[in-house]
């Protein structure tokens, strides 16, 4: 037994001072490795990376619990104070809202008058899925949250992710319980645009800044700010017309786009699973998929 | 017999405390506080805890754990997976090679060290994002961390301090 253990001890002992001299360096290697890996081959390292945060997603699905409370709570008694303020507003906004409302009733009518007219066939409606968000630090360099519905929910990479006020993201990695949205500030994203009234197409780039800046504009392209922007459904990965924001600012040559929605308390949000016209992430010539109106 | 066995697996859960300790507190940083503009420069834990073991337990924090504890935090963050891997394996190296440096030293002396480690990593980090995204990227964020993290690292060490002495303290006195 004695001697069993001199052996063993005899091979361990410098293969043990070997393991500690190159363990640094053969952690450093590694680190480099796995970052290119991640550019490389996104795949493999977004599955591991999904998997991990589908155990954890529960414990932080529970933990933020608690702190959403407290962040309600107070929001709760700072409306306390605005309460007057805030009913005066709103019943400005609701007179608004009505003759709003009037104006959509009558246009809606109009619409099925003439969608009948046109033997027009109604498209499916689509199909959204709830989360809560669970997670957003995001870090410095990275502009996303997590949440706590995956794959089980049908929920596949590249959905659009909206909440009440407009355009949030996309899904960049789902796991089955949890997915990752990238938020439309993020360096990596790009979504096709349009602005609504003038029908300017663009592609809205994010670039971590809170506001995403629109790109590749036809040339003398005239937007002011105010003017809304809206999901343009090139490419069929988004659906046509979900508001994404207003221009903040024009100058020399600079768009930004400030979102609707508040990224800032992303509390819950729908994910778009499907939607008529869907082509899974394929990117095909805007003249196939929309024939000449 | 069994006595011996509890107090043995007693002794290596308070010996993995450290990283654990951490990996929690990591886990913490990354959930939603919905404070304007916060989840942008969310101070950086992992660099905190893993200077704070370096520095007071260097043999309860090896660079293996520091390697797996920025594997976690880019894997929670969504940072690039291997960024603050390899950020908080260079912190630990840098302080465990200059431990001498640090014994009997006043906290001052520690924070103020940390406030560099801490400019270095953002300095590093920036420069990795940017070369994987082949685009010079805003380093104000980076730079805001950097200074919310050095701001709050005498809390967090106050925190990991009670840890130590109630978890680790025990079983020093009795070896």
């Amino acid at each position: 037994m004695n001697r069993r253990a001199e052996t063993v001890a005899k091979v361990a002992v410098p293969l043990r001072a070997l393991v500690h001299r190159f363990a640094f360096l053969f952690l450093i290697l590694a680190a480099f490795a796995i970052m290119l890996l991640g550019k490389a081959e996104t795949f493999v390292v977004e599955r591991v990376r999904s998997s991990v945060v589908d155990v954890v997603a529960p414990a932080m699905d529970a933990l933020s619990q608690p702190i959403s409370t407290v962040t309600e709570g107070v929001d709760r008694i700072g409306n306390f104070f605005s309460v007057y303020e805030d009913n005066a507003r709103l019943r400005e906004q609701n007179a608004r809202l009505l003759e709003w409302q009037n104006a959509a009733l009558a246009l809606s009518a109009e619409n099925s008058t003439f969608r009948k007219m046109l033997n027009y066939i109604p498209e499916r409606g689509a199909r959204f899925a709830a989360a809560r968000v669970i997670g957003d630090s995001g870090g410095v360099f990275v502009r996303s949250v997590l949440i706590n519905a995956g794959s089980l929910a049908d929920i596949e990479k590249g959905d659009a992710v909206i909440n009440g006020d407009g355009l949030i993201g996309r899904v960049a990695e789902t796991g089955s319980k949890s997915a990752r949205i990238l938020l439309i500030t993020d360096l990596n994203s790009r979504i096709p645009v349009v602005a609504e009234k003038s029908r300017i197409r663009a592609i809205l780039a994010g670039d971590n800044s809170r506001q995403a800046k629109l790109s590749f504009l036809p040339p003398n392209a005239r937007l002011e700010p105010g003017d809304r922007i809206v999901t343009s459904g090139h490419g069929g990965v988004f659906p046509a017309g979900l508001p994404v924001g207003r221009i903040a600012s024009v100058s020399d040559g600079t768009i930004r786009v400030q979102g609707f929605a508040d990224f800032d308390r992303l509390e819950y949000v729908r994910i778009l699973t499907s939607f008529p016209g869907e082509t899974a992430g394929q990117i095909i010539p805007s003249s196939v998929r929309r024939p000449a109106r | 017999m069994v006595v011996s066995a509890f107090r043995r697996l007693d002794r290596s859960a308070r010996l993995l405390a450290p990283f654990l300790i951490s990996a929690a507190l990591v886990m913490l940083a990354a959930l939603p506080v919905k404070i304007p503009g916060y989840g942008q420069i969310a101070f950086n834990v992992g660099l905190m805890t893993v200077f704070y073991w370096a520095i007071y337990r260097p043999d309860l924090m090896p660079a293996v754990a520091a390697f797996c504890l920025g594997l976690w935090q880019d894997i929670l963050v969504g940072s690039p997976v291997g960024l603050y891997a390899l950020i908080l394996l260079l912190a630990n190296w840098a302080i465990v090679s200059q431990r001498t440096f640090f014994q009997g030293k006043s906290f001052g002396v520690i924070w103020f060290c940390f406030a560099l480690v801490t400019l270095a990593a953002a300095i590093l980090a920036w420069l990795v994002v940017s070369v994987l995204n082949t685009s010079v990227i805003d380093p104000m964020p980076g730079l805001f961390q950097a200074l919310l993290t050095i701001g709050v690292f005498p809390f967090t060490a106050w925190l990991l301090a009670r840890a130590q002495h109630a978890l680790i303290r025990p079983i020093d006195a009795n070896a």
